[in-house]
C-alpha cells in the first residue's frame, strides 16, 4: 500500500510506487501464488464446505467467465447483458466438435475460439456503434437472437434444440481421458494463466487506456485516441474469456444445455462479477465461487427460492456496497478507524454521471 | 400472399406492435426524462398481468381495467421514490445494475407465489369471439355469431378474434390519450421542457423531480394498461416479461431513445416484420424456403434493428446529439 500522501487518481489502482516488495511485481507473484494454491487445494478442502468435488470445476470454469466479464465492466465501464452469446456459442462449437469431429479437446477448442471471435466480431461492430445503457440493451437483444436461433426448429438437427446438444463423446486431452480429477487440474491450470494474462493486461499499457476510456471517453477522444479500437479489443478478450469458460463447461460436462445461450447465463455472471467486486481481478472471482456455492449448495438448504435470495442479496450489494464482497475489508477498515483509505473505489463510473443527474448530461 | 391473408397478418402485426408500443412507449418516457433504462419494465407488466388476473377472478374483469393501472401507478412512483431516485447521481450501470436485480427479484417472487407454468386469464364473456370482415358481395350464413366488419377487398369472409382487435383499440387510445398528455397540458410542458433541459427547468421554479416521479408512474401505469389487456394474448407467465422486454428494448432503440412517435413507428415495424415473416413461413410449401423463414420469423425483429443501426445508429427519429 502506498502512503496516505500520495494522490490517488480514481480508477487508477492504488499501488503507487515502485519501491517496495510489496508494491509492484513482488505483490503480483504473491497475489498469484495465493490464487494458484487456493484454486490447486480446492477439491481438498470444499467438500468440508458441504461443496462436492466437481463443483470445484464448475467454480473454477465460472471464475475464468467473471475474470473476463470484468475487465469489460470493471476496467472498461461496459456492461454486457450478452455474455451468454459467446459462453453458449463457444460450448456448441465444442459440443459439435466433440461429437462428430474428434474426441481430443485441442481442436475443439480451437473451432470454438474462431467461432466465438467472429460471433464477437459481429455483436462487437454493432453495440459498440453505440455508448453506454445502448450496449447493455444490444447486447442482450442480440444475445436473445442467436438464443433463438440455435434454438428455432430449422437448426434442431444440429444444435438438438430444446433438449440440448447430447450423445457427446467424453473429451480426451492428446490421448488421455479428461475425466474427474483430470478435468479440474486442466481447468484450473487454465485459470492460473487466464489470471496471469488478465494481471499482465490490467498493468499493461493497454489496460491503463481501458481504465481511461472508463473515467473519461470523450477526453481521450479529444486526444486522438482511437477510443472504438480499444473498447473492440477490450470486448473481444473479455468474448474470449466467456468462451474459454464455455468450451471447458462442456469438456467437464459433455452436454450442452441450452441454458448456456440463455440471457440468464449472462445475468449470472454479472451477479458474480458484481456480487465479488467489479474493477478488480480477485473480486469477480470470489462471486463466481459464492454463485456457484449459492447455486450448487446453499439450494440444498433453503429449496426452490434460492433464485428470489440471490436476487435479493444482488440488489441488496448494489445499493449498499457497489464495491462487492472484496470491498468489505475496506468498510470494517473505514469502521476501525483506519485511515489507509484513499477515496472508494467506485464500482462502475462514466463519464456522464460524476455529477448529479440534474445538471444535464446531455450536450 | 392473397388479400385475405395479408389482411389478417396486417391484424396481428398491428396487435403485436400494440403490446410493443405500450412497453416501449413506458420505457422511452423513463428513459427520456429520468435518463434511466428500466430493465424492471417487464416486470411491471408481469406484475399488472398477475394482478389483473387476481382481481377479474375475485371481482370481475371490469374492476381489473381500472384497478390495475392505478396500482401500477402507485407501484411506479413507489419504486422511483423508494429506489431509483437514490441512483440518479451513480453510474448508469449502477442504475442499470438496480433495476436488473429488481427485475430478478420480482420475477422470482412472482414464480415462488403463483408457479412457473403460466396460469389462465379468463376472457371476460364480452370479450370472447371473433370478428367477421366480409367483402362486397359475400354471402354470410345468418347462423355465424359475432362481430361483423365490411371490408373491400376481402374475398368471402374471415375471422379474426375479437379481443386482439380490442387491444390495437387500446393501445391507439392510450398512446392518443399520452399525446394529449404531454403536448396540450401543462404537465406535458413541463415534462417535455424537462427532456431537453431539467437543470433550466429546476432554476425557473419549477419542481422538476416531482414531475419525473410522476412520469414513473405513469410509464408503470401504462405498462399496468398492457398488462390487463395484453395477459390474455401474451399468457400469464414468469419469463413473459423478459419475453416481451427485449423486443420493447429494440422498439426503443429503433425509434430512437426517448422519441415517442419513434416508438409508435417502430412498434408497428417490428410488429409487422414478425407478423409477415410468419405468415410467409406458414405459406411457404418449398423445405428448404419453409425452414429458411421459420428460423427468419425468430430472429426478424433483430435483423431490423441490425438494418437500422448500420444505417441510422441514432434510430429513426433519434436526433443529433441527444441520448447518443
Amino acid at each position: 500500500m502506498s502512503d496516505v500522501a500520495k494522490p490517488v487518481y480514481a480508477g487508477a489502482d492504488e499501488r503507487g510506487g515502485r519501491a517496495g516488495m510489496w508494491n509492484g511485481r513482488g505483490r503480483d507473484l504473491v497475489v498469484v501464488a495465493i490464487i494458484g494454491m487456493v484454486t490447486f487445494t480446492m477439491p481438498l478442502w470444499l467438500v468440508e464446505l458441504g461443496g462436492y468435488e466437481a463443483l470445484a470445476t464448475k467454480i473454477v470454469i465460472w471464475a475464468i467467465f467473471a475474470l473476463g466479464f470484468d475487465l469489460l465492466l470493471g476496467f472498461t465501464g461496459l456492461l454486457s447483458f450478452g455474455h451468454a452469446a459467446f459462453f453458449g456459442t463457444a460450448a456448441y462449437i465444442t459440443g459439435l466438435s466433440l461429437k462428430h469431429f474428434s474426441s481430443d479437446v485441442i481442436p475443439a477448442m480451437a473451432f470454438a475460439f474462431v467461432g466465438t471471435l467472429l460471433v464477437a466480431l459481429f455483436i462487437g461492430f454493432l453495440t459498440l456503434r453505440r455508448t453506454g445503457i445502448y450496449f447493455s440493451i444490444l447486447t442482450l437483444a442480440f444475445a436473445e437472437m442467436i438464443h433463438a436461433l440455435v434454438l428455432s426448429s430449422t437448426l434442431q438437427r444440429w444444435t438438438g434444440g430444446d433438449n440440448g446438444l447430447t450423445g457427446l463423446h467424453y473429451p480426451t486431452l492428446l490421448g488421455m481421458n479428461l475425466r474427474g480429477i483430470a478435468v479440474f487440474y486442466f481447468c484450473a491450470v487454465i485459470l492460473v494463466i487466464m489470471f496471469l494474462v488478465a494481471q499482465f493486461l490490467k498493468r499493461s499499457p493497454f489496460g491503463l487506456m481501458l481504465r481511461s476510456i472508463k473515467e473519461n471517453p470523450m477526453r481521450l477522444e479529444y486526444t486522438g485516441i482511437n477510443v472504438w479500437a480499444y473498447k473492440m479489443m477490450a470486448f473481444l478478450i473479455s468474448a474470449m474469456y466467456a468462451g474459454l469458460a464455455g468450451s471447458l463447461m462442456v469438456i467437464y460436462e459433455p452436454y450442452v444445455a441450452t441454458k448456456f445461450l440463455h440471457w440468464s447465463t449472462s445475468g449470472e455472471v454479472v451477479i458474480a462479477t458484481v456480487i465479488g467486486g467489479a474493477s478488480t481481478l480477485i473480486g469477480p472471482m470470489i462471486g463466481a465461487a459464492f454463485l456457484m456455492y449459492f447455486e450448487n449448495v446453499v439450494q440444498g438448504m433453503i429449496g426452490e427460492q434460492w433464485r428470489l435470495i440471490l436476487g435479493l442479496i444482488f440488489a441488496a450489494i448494489v445499493i449498499f456496497l457497489p464495491g462487492g464482497l472484496i470491498d468489505i475489508w475496506r468498510v470494517v477498515w473505514r469502521a476501525t478507524g483506519h485511515k489507509l483509505l484513499h477515496g472508494r473505489r467506485h464500482n462502475v463510473p462514466d463519464m456522464e454521471l460524476t455529477e448529479p443527474r440534474h445538471t444535464d448530461p446531455r450536450p | 400472399m392473397e388479400f385475405n391473408a395479408f389482411f389478417l397478418n396486417f391484424l396481428t402485426g398491428l396487435q403485436l406492435g400494440a403490446i410493443y408500443a405500450l412497453i416501449a412507449l413506458g420505457l422511452t418516457l423513463i428513459f427520456g426524462t429520468l435518463g434511466v433504462v428500466n430493465f424492471a419494465h417487464g416486470a411491471l407488466y408481469m406484475i399488472a398481468a398477475y394482478a389483473a388476473v387476481l382481481i377479474s377472478r375475485s371481482m370481475g374483469f371490469t374492476y381489473a381495467i381500472f384497478i390495475v393501472p392505478a396500482l401500477l401507478f402507485l407501484v411506479g412512483l413507489l419504486m422511483e421514490r423508494g429506489l431509483i431516485r437514490w441512483f440518479y447521481d451513480r453510474p448508469h450501470t449502477d442504475q442499470i445494475l438496480v433495476t436488473f436485480g429488481l427485475a430478478i427479484v420480482i420475477e422470482e417472487a412472482l414464480k415462488w407465489i403463483f408457479g412457473a407454468n403460466n396460469i389462465p386469464f379468463a376472457l371476460p364473456s364480452w370479450g370472447s369471439g371473433q370478428v367477421l370482415f366480409y367483402g362486397l358481395g359475400a354471402t354470410v350464413p345468418e347462423a355465424i355469431p359475432g362481430l361483423r366488419i365490411p371490408m373491400p377487398g376481402i374475398e368471402g369472409f374471415t375471422f379474426f378474434p375479437f379481443w386482439r382487435l380490442l387491444l390495437i383499440g387500446v393501445s391507439a387510445i392510450v398512446v392518443l390519450g399520452l399525446f394529449v398528455l404531454l403536448q396540450f397540458t401543462r404537465f406535458g410542458l413541463v415534462v417535455r421542457a424537462g427532456m431537453r433541459d431539467p437543470q433550466m427547468v429546476s432554476h425557473l421554479g419549477i419542481n422538476v423531480t416531482q414531475k419525473f416521479a410522476i412520469v414513473f408512474g405513469l410509464a408503470a401505469a401504462i405498462a399496468g394498461v398492457a398488462g390487463v389487456f395484453g395477459g390474455p394474448v401474451t399468457q400469464v407467465s414468469p419469463t413473459v416479461g423478459l419475453a416481451y422486454l427485449v423486443p420493447s428494448f429494440l422498439v426503443v432503440v429503433i425509434g430512437g431513445m426517448g422519441s415517442l412517435l419513434g416508438a409508435l413507428v417502430a412498434a408497428v415495424l417490428l410488429g409487422m416484420a414478425s407478423a409477415f415473416t410468419t405468415g410467409f413461413a406458414a405459406l411457404a410449401v418449398d423445405p428448404f424456403m419453409k425452414g429458411f423463414l421459420t428460423a427468419l420469423q425468430q430472429i426478424v425483429v433483430y435483423l431490423v434493428a441490425v438494418v437500422v443501426l448500420l444505417v441510422r445508429p441514432r434510430g429513426l427519429f433519434g436526433k443529433k446529439g441527444v441520448f447518443e
